[in-house]
């Protein structure tokens, strides 16, 4: 059976019902990749703190590189193995700086992924968070030429893969952090991760992630099952080394010396959920007239084919029904087929 | 190098197909500094104008050509 590539996008910090967590759009994203045989998605759909996990129908691509991939401007080619180098925040404190390189220890020890080296920063990253009360989360970094510096310095020995690890600030709204815990809020940091990690792939253009390290919190009795895999360990270091070990690298399509696993011109279909169609990749997608499977999962936005009109737009209640349709057009059934009522085929005649 | 989160509208003539939305709104973002991260946060009609839609972007950009966007 031929496969149906499809990417799947869960958008940071827009609080979605399903990957709006820790890594709880993970069993969404291996039912799609499952019924579509590849799918292209992000860390914010695969990371769950200490948890992930490799599947070989699943690339994982930073969400920047994933929306140039989306746009047509790069291919993706399959790795054995990427060598890993971490970039640390010099602002993170001796004890967590330890919890982490153990964490990456482990991961060598136990996993057999290959992280090489790291970087502390010269200058702190100097984390900015700017999320309004139940709004997107956002924010911005105060010095973005240390990171840059640092991943180059990883780069000239010859790291393939960066994962970043930036000191979140202590004095993060809790009240906002608890409702996030507790399946209420959106993620308060998210915004600012995705800044982050959208700076090293858009200048250096190489697999990437980011993990918070934050200081340890109160234990909350009243946290939501989505949340959890985030209370693991000391560190979410792991997924995001799992992740990386065999993320794709990212071929420049100007560049024709290289083989190419995965085309951009091969993606048939992207899932996103219902409301939130502004993003850089869907559009891409539509101006090149793919399938845009819009899935209700309830979060703070409102952008809909209402605003867009998109004919080859459909909506479904659940990734259940969108892994049945992807599954359908893997196979070439006509989706008209499979829903009731059934018109008859139509006669076209010469008049307008 | 430096980040500036910016937050305004853009005039989408209703008349224009969807699938050049992507390329009118980043030809927009590209003359106020280099891209990071973007997104529509809403549309909505205009109220001076029945053809033109009122569209909503927030972005993170850097080196922002502009320091009063």
């Amino acid at each position: 059976m031929s496969i149906s590539p499809t990417i799947f996008i869960i958008p940071t910090g827009i609080g979605c019902e399903i990957g709006g967590f820790a890594g709880d759009a993970l069993p969404a994203a291996k039912l799609l990749a499952s019924a579509s045989g590849c799918l292209i998605t992000h860390p914010n759909v695969m990371n769950g703190g200490s948890l992930s996990e490799r599947n070989k129908d699943i690339f994982y691509v930073e969400g920047y590189s994933l929306d140039r991939f989306a746009k047509g401007e790069i291919g993706l080619k399959s790795v054995k193995q990427q060598k890993i180098g971490i970039i640390f925040d010099s602002s993170i404190e001796h004890e967590i700086l330890m919890r982490h390189l153990q964490a990456a220890d482990a991961c060598v020890a136990t996993l057999g992924i290959d992280v090489d080296s790291y970087v502390l920063t010269k200058e702190p990253l100097g984390i900015v968070i700017e999320s309004e009360s139940q709004g997107i989360s956002e924010g911005l970094i105060e010095n973005p030429d240390t990171l840059i510096e640092a991943g180059e310095r990883l780069i000239e020995k010859g790291i393939t893969a960066i994962a970043i690890v930036a000191k979140f600030p202590d004095n993060t709204d809790l009240i906002e952090t608890n409702s996030y815990r507790e399946g209420k809020g959106v993620d308060p940091i998210a915004g600012v991760e995705a800044v982050i990690s959208h700076l090293i792939s858009k200048y250096l253009k190489v697999p990437c992630a980011h993990a918070p390290a934050l200081s340890p919190i109160e234990l909350n009795e009243n946290l939501d099952p989505r949340a959890a895999s985030e209370e693991i360990g000391y560190t979410f270091l792991p997924s995001v080394l799992i992740g990386l070990s065999n993320a794709p690298d990212l071929i420049e399509l100007t560049d024709n010396n290289e083989n190419i696993t995965l085309h951009p011109i091969d993606i048939e279909s992207i899932v996103v959920p219902g409301g939130a169609l502004g993003g850089e990749g869907v559009l891409a997608c539509i101006e090149r007239g793919l399938n845009v499977i819009s899935v209700k999962n309830k979060n703070i936005l409102n952008l809909g084919n209402h605003n867009l009109n998109y004919p080859k737009l459909i909506e479904v209640d659940s990734y259940f029904e969108a892994a049945g349709l992807i599954l359908a057009l893997r196979q070439g059934i006509n989706l008209k087929s499979i829903k009731r009522p059934l018109n008859k085929v139509q006669e076209l005649n010469f008049n307008k | 190098m430096n980040l500036k989160k910016v937050d305004f509208y853009l005039d989408w003539p209703g008349s224009k197909n969807i699938i050049h939305l992507r390329r009118f709104i980043t030809e927009n973002l590209m003359n106020k500094g280099e891209v990071i991260r973007w997104s529509i946060e809403d549309i909505k009609d205009s109220v001076e104008s029945l053809n033109i839609k009122k569209i909503r972007i927030k972005a993170v950009l850097a080196n922002p050509v502009n320091s009063k966007i």
